[in-house]
């Protein structure tokens, strides 16, 4: 049930992103990146076992419903762009004492809403570089919104459940996407040139492939992570 | 017979000697059943003492592991922080993605939350690694040890899981409760909190546990509240064989110890002085024993005394009785019999037939004696038929006279048997001198007149007739010293001597002679009471005329005759 929810609210942000996109006004010489990510199993990173004393009672997969994919942002790296890109609307929702979605990529100047959907308080906070910020407690039904207005990697928290998180990341450009179920990506009116396209999983890094753009084509990419998929 | 005086030395009294033996017997018995009892009470204090370490040391292992136990418990829920693993999850990820840019907020962030944790655990260091065990950032007293950056050191664990053991940085060894810091996905990090394996730590452990403790890891003693040569002893000791308890000689004095717990080459141990524990229960142990042993002594001192007395009290009373014996051999009654031994009893009857047999041995000798002077004595009167029989009364005479005079028995004994033997002399006077009816010439009255003398003479020889000797010598004698065969004058004249000179008189002048007939006894007092003063002694005169009417008088009457 929460799945479909789910997904349907990220197709919608996506869509929400298309519709930005096309109104943006760039030069028609642009192409098209497509490709698989692939999610190789980690090698010789077998993590500890975990502690005797779990922090809480809420198992931490339960309330994991996206597959790992989702958690993995596509983007090229070195891409110029003038101007500023267009905001955009989003929001994470805090449900199950989760954060969802866990990974988000948003545009620079993109304003993020948090609604707590959890019938217990919750709090955002964050610590990074690009923003650092605490929107404080708050209730269910009750939200906060934060502007992003510095591109960079933005972890949120809650102080009250310490194994919630969620990672945004905000760019200067349009040029990124988080893959379909399958992997498959496409990153589209791409002006050409010679790019790095990254594949990034918070755990991992980056992992990157050249790529060359040429006008009206698409060009063909596959990228491949060492990420555990959720057991 | 107890006073018989040894040549040299004097043998001890029995009593003394059997007070030695038993006393000597009795001490040794005590002496050994102390020594054993004192041996067997050292023995089963070092076992109560062995057993009770045991149990303790058991009792602190238990609770050692559970305090590690709790510790992890309580490091956990402390480092269940959100915001210390937000600003390592932040910063890490930052550090994947970008490379460059350290996170000063989340840096500091992470500064704070481990100083906070820090001031609320009791540990030597709080170190904060990465996943990969380098590490992020370190607080508390050793927390310098850990630079930024570096690796947390070799850890051992003791249950596999690498979050409780030992770390071993540099020369410093460390006992660590580990936890991770979890996040849904990963473990971001991992929390140690450290506990330096020193002194200090050695310290605490004693405190706590009351043993002396000794932490030795890869077989060196890193910490220890042993003194420096038991600790190179013990670390000798266990070096080698990591022996899980038991017990050691160390620097003269002997511990149990125990393992409490054992990390890889690393190893706590307990010890405890046997010797320290048993000498308090010891002492107690001694002090009364010492009270046991001085009133054992002392009763067996009373003990020993009283058997001794028992022993010898009869044998001293038997002693004591035969001593009074031999000062008075007369009083010839049987000694008592003490009752206390048969033994005794029967020596005391053997003695007292013995007694009675030299007793009868000796009436019988003094019988054969008597009865040979009687019969001397009648022989001697029998040479007269005038004078025959006169000893015989003589002597009773003067026992009357003696008696009536108030003379002891044994002077009445004396008088008797004296006045028996007075005329023996005349053995040595010629028949027809004694004989002679006429008067006589001066050289025949000069041959009587030495009859005394003579007589003193031949009595002499028999030792036992020596007091008579008086009597016989100076019947003849006057108290106006014209007496013969000294002269010698009133008091000094002996009484026994005066009374037989009056009786032999009174007999004589009563006898019947061959010139005259017997004189009346009235006639004989007369004559007697006349020469009262000159010839006899008035009171043994008076004492003889009080006598007479006490005797019988069948005696023929004698005429009166001129004895001189």
């Amino acid at each position: 049930m929460s799945r479909i929810i789910l997904a349907s609210a990220v197709v919608v942000s996506l869509i929400a992103a298309g519709s930005i996109r096309s109104v943006d006004a760039q030069p028609s010489d642009t192409g098209t990146i497509i490709g698989r990510v692939k999610l190789k199993p980690r090698v010789g990173g077998a993590a500890l076992a975990s502690s005797a004393y779990p922090t809480r009672a809420v198992g931490p997969r339960e309330s994991h419903p996206l597959p790992e994919i989702k958690n993995v942002v596509v983007y090229v790296k070195d891409a110029a762009f003038r101007g500023t890109p267009a905001p955009r609307k989003a929001e994470i929702r805090q449900e199950h004492e989760t954060f969802i979605p866990h990974v988000l990529a948003v545009t620079r100047g993109s304003t993020l809403d948090f609604p707590n959907d959890d019938p217990i308080y919750h709090n955002v906070f964050s610590l990074s570089s690009a923003a650092t910020f605490n929107l404080g407690r708050y209730p269910k039904g009750d939200t906060r919104a934060k502007l992003l207005a510095k591109s960079g990697i933005v972890k949120v928290f809650c102080q009250i459940h310490s194994h919630m998180s969620a990672t945004i990341i905000v760019f200067d450009h349009p040029y990124f996407t988080i893959p379909e179920l399958d992997g498959s990506f496409e990153v589209a009116r791409v002006p050409a040139g010679d790019y790095t396209l990254v594949g990034w999983h918070e755990r991992v890094g980056e992992r990157s492939a050249t790529v060359h753009v040429e006008r009206g084509r698409t060009a063909q990419v596959d990228l491949s992570l060492p990420v555990e998929e959720s057991r | 017979m107890t006073s018989v005086s040894f040549a040299g030395t004097r043998p001890p009294r029995l009593l003394v000697r059997t007070l030695t033996v038993t006393f000597l017997t009795v001490a040794l018995l005590l002496v050994v059943v102390l020594v054993v009892v004192m041996l067997t009470v050292r023995m089963q204090v070092r076992q109560a003492v062995a057993a009770n370490l045991e149990s303790g040391q058991r009792m602190f292992a238990a609770l050692e592991t559970r305090r590690q136990r709790e510790m992890r418990a309580q490091v956990a829920a402390i480092a269940d922080s959100p915001s210390l693993k937000a600003a390592i999850d932040t910063m890490q990820t930052e550090a994947r993605s970008h490379g460059a840019g350290a996170n000063a907020e989340a840096i500091e962030t992470i500064g704070r939350e481990l100083r906070a944790v820090a001031a609320r655990v009791d540990a030597d260091a709080l170190v904060l690694t990465d996943a990969r065990g380098v590490t992020i950032d370190s607080a508390g007293r050793l927390g310098g040890q850990w630079p930024r950056g570096a690796r947390t050191g070799i850890v051992i664990g003791t249950e596999g899981d690498g979050y409780d053991g030992i770390i071993k940085n540099g020369k410093s060894v460390f006992r660590v409760a580990a936890v991770p810091l979890q996040m849904p996905d990963a473990i971001v990090g991992t929390l140690y909190v450290a506990t330096a394996l020193d002194r200090n730590f050695a310290d605490e452990l004693t405190r706590l546990s009351g043993a002396r403790t000794a932490i030795i890891s890869d077989g060196l003693i890193i910490g220890t509240t042993l003194t420096d040569r038991a600790a190179r002893q013990f670390e000798l000791a266990v070096a080698a064989a990591k022996p899980v308890g038991g017990v050691v000689s160390l620097a003269d004095e002997t511990f149990a110890y125990r393992r409490l717990v054992a990390v890889g080459d690393t190893m706590f141990y307990a010890l405890s002085s046997i010797d320290d524990s048993s000498r308090a229960a010891m002492a107690g142990a001694t002090i009364s024993m010492a009270w046991l042993g001085v009133a054992a002594l002392v009763l067996a001192l009373v003990g020993s005394f009283a058997l001794a007395r028992l022993l010898t009290a009869p044998i001293g009373q038997l002693s004591r009785s035969l001593a009074a014996r031999a000062e008075a051999p007369a009083l010839a009654s049987p000694l008592p019999l003490t009752g206390s031994s048969r033994e005794i009893d029967a020596l005391t009857d053997t003695f007292n037939a013995l007694m009675a047999s030299v007793a009868q041995a000796e009436a019988q000798t003094e019988a054969a004696y008597m009865g040979a002077i009687r019969a001397l004595a009648t022989a001697l009167d029998a040479r007269d038929p005038y004078t025959a029989g006169h000893s015989e009364r003589v002597s009773v005479l003067s026992v009357a006279i003696g008696r009536l005079l108030g003379l002891s028995d044994d002077d009445l004994e004396v008088l008797r048997l004296g006045a028996l033997l007075h005329d023996i002399g005349k053995i040595g006077v010629a028949d027809e001198v004694l004989r002679k009816p006429g008067p006589l010439t001066d050289a025949e009255f000069a041959a009587i007149k030495e009859h005394p003398v003579l007589g003193a003479r031949i009595l002499r020889s028999v030792p036992f007739l020596t007091p008579h000797l008086p009597i016989v010598e100076l019947h003849h004698e006057r108290p106006d010293g014209r007496g013969y065969p000294h002269g010698l004058r009133g008091d000094d004249i002996p009484l026994a001597a005066r009374i037989v000179h009056a009786a032999d008189a009174y007999d004589a002048m009563t006898s019947a002679r061959a010139y005259r007939g017997a004189l009346p006894s009235s006639v004989a007092l007369r004559e007697l009471w006349r020469c009262a003063g000159t010839q006899f002694h008035a009171e043994i005169v008076g004492a003889l005329a009080n006598a007479l009417p006490g005797l019988t008088s069948d005696a023929e009457v004698p005429v009166l005759e001129e004895v001189t």
